[in-house]
């Protein structure tokens, strides 16, 4: 069975959390460019951009890379393939930018790797951080977040799943364990 | 026995007398909250005010021993419209008469609250004193009158004294504390000392707080100047929460201004918006005095929240340290439990910081 652990009440905090620590983790944020990762991580970004407009009436271009995993239906902590980059559309020249990833959950570490060389690929960022909405631990690469919405320690036969209401219809993180 | 409500611009009401048979002198500030009397009268922020209710009729359901928000209530006077004969309410201990006899403070009823708290609205704070007989002179004596502005003095603890349990350290620095906000951080099962409003940098930091709770109480900030070193000292290297009074002065030092309202925000319906999302919370105040928007230009605060009605601001952040206040009472009691989650909030910001704090000392090892 499913189990709730984060409610849309608690991902709207989470998230306005996360704006207030980039504003106070970075001096001046007229350098920042958001990128989100794939589905559920650039409505993350999105938001995290609109949040900052309202607070501070900064514009923060906000793009996305798409990366498609060669993964089984459930996550065995080693995948055979590693996660390959399909696209990345980010509207400004990347090179000189703090730029801020962001995504849904932070498992392997796999999939941030894979962003991070594309990015390399597209241009050199004066900085290059971390923003997740669930840290579920289990890391393959030696990669840490530098904004995390919630550290939700999981085992390896549990599956973590974010909905946001854009694509999903609702905001919720919900946790299930896997039966073989 | 009749009783007179007089204005220091002259204005005389005339009603009947209940509690404590005293004469009292005091701002005259009225309260739109249908419910949550003794939440109201026991709150330390109506120090030295005599506080008038608008909703019709007050004392229907008694005062218990439960909903106190303080032991010894220091609100000058209470001024109703129709006093409830007998209170009826399961969990009622005693007729709020009687509680305002035990503790010395007069009351009227009889007055017509609404009207009054018109004209207030019209002239803006007005001094006010409950007598029972008026002479040539009450008019010019209390016009004369100098009201105290040590109210945090008489409503902070003398010493401090813990509140145990085994989850994150807070220092409490009581400005007039509300024990809801102890009830709040016992319920998130948090380690709690309580501190005088005197406390410095060094006593607070001197129990290694996890998170310090500026807490809320009576009066100007401005009175308060004590504390301001303290703040800045602390928010340097601790997460800082600011409630109402806690909030003002978390503003003043961080070099902003603060200003006396008009006739202020008091009542349990106060529609607040949170800037970064559009979300309205209703929301619990009793401030007569705001921090000043123009002011906040030139200092390292951000407005988060604000009041829909007049725009008052009514939440901040630092932009360099994980410090936060709010003007409103996220711990209600009374009104709407909306902004609970601003405890939540506090939580996750002393987490947060315990994490970014220990990969720094790692770096440094």
């Amino acid at each position: 069975m499913a189990r709730e652990i984060i409610d849309a009440m608690t991902m709207r905090r989470v998230l306005t959390r996360i704006t207030y620590e980039i504003i106070e983790k970075n001096k001046g944020v007229d350098n920042l460019v958001f990128v989100g990762i794939k589905t559920r991580g650039i409505y993350i970004a999105q938001r995290l951009a609109t949040r900052l407009a309202q607070l501070e009436n900064i514009e923060v271009p906000v793009g996305s890379l798409d990366i498609t995993l060669y993964r089984d239906d459930y996550h065995a902590a080693s995948v055979t393939a590693d996660p390959d980059v399909k696209a990345a559309d980010i509207p400004v020249d990347i090179t000189g930018k703090h730029i801020i990833l962001i995504d849904d959950v932070l498992f392997t570490g796999r999939t941030v790797r894979a962003a991070l060389d594309e990015l390399m690929d597209l241009g050199r960022p004066a900085k290059i951080s971390l923003a997740v909405l669930v840290d579920r631990g289990h890391r393959e690469l030696p990669i840490r977040p530098d904004f995390i919405g919630k550290n939700i320690p999981t085992s390896l036969d549990e599956q973590v799943h974010v909905e946001v209401s854009e694509v999903d219809g609702h905001d919720s993180v919900t946790i299930e364990k896997l039966t073989k | 026995m009749k009783r007179y409500l007089v204005l220091e611009d002259g204005q005389q009401y005339v009603g009947e007398a209940f509690g404590a048979d005293v004469v009292a002198t005091g701002e005259l500030v009225f309260s739109t909250g249908m419910s949550g009397y003794q939440e109201s009268i026991t709150d330390q922020s109506y120090n030295g005010e005599i506080l008038m209710f608008t909703y019709p009729l007050i004392g229907n359901y008694g005062m218990n021993r439960d909903d106190s928000e303080s032991i010894t209530p220091t609100c000058r006077g209470i001024v109703v419209h129709e006093l409830a004969r007998r209170s009826s309410n399961w969990r009622a201990d005693l007729s709020l008469d009687d509680y305002l006899k035990q503790h010395q403070i007069p009351g009227i009823s009889g007055i017509d609250t609404r009207a009054v708290t018109r004209h207030i609205r019209e002239k803006g704070a007005l001094k006010a004193t409950l007598v029972n007989e008026v002479t040539e002179e009450t008019v010019a004596q209390l016009q004369a009158t100098i009201l105290p502005t040590n109210q945090v003095a008489t409503s902070t603890t003398q010493t401090p004294y813990p509140s145990p349990a085994m989850g994150r350290k807070i220092v409490v620095v009581d400005f007039g504390l509300k024990h809801s906000i102890l009830r709040e951080l016992n319920q998130r099962q948090c380690n709690v000392t309580v501190l005088p409003a005197t406390a410095t940098a060094a006593d607070v930091l001197a129990l290694y707080p996890d998170g310090v709770l500026l807490s809320n109480g009576p009066g100007d900030p401005k009175a308060v100047p004590s504390a301001l070193a303290m703040i800045r000292e602390v928010e340097r290297s601790v997460p800082v929460f600011g409630i109402c009074l806690g909030h003002q002065l978390f503003a003043l030092a961080n070099g902003a201004d603060t200003f006396k309202m008009k006739f202020g925000h008091r009542g349990f319906n106060h529609p607040v918006r949170e800037i970064a999302t559009g979300r309205i919370d209703f929301t619990s105040q009793n401030h007569g005095y705001a921090v000043e928007r123009q002011s906040l230009a030139a200092t390292e605060l951000m407005v988060t929240h604000e009041e829909i009605n007049d725009q008052t601001v009514e939440g901040l952040r630092h932009r360099q340290y994980p410090a936060f206040s709010v003007q409103y009472h996220p711990d209600a009691a009374p009104g709407p439990h909306d902004a609970a989650h601003l405890f939540d909030e506090f939580m996750d910001l002393i987490d947060t910081h315990k994490l970014t704090a220990q990969e720094r000392n790692r770096h440094h090892a």
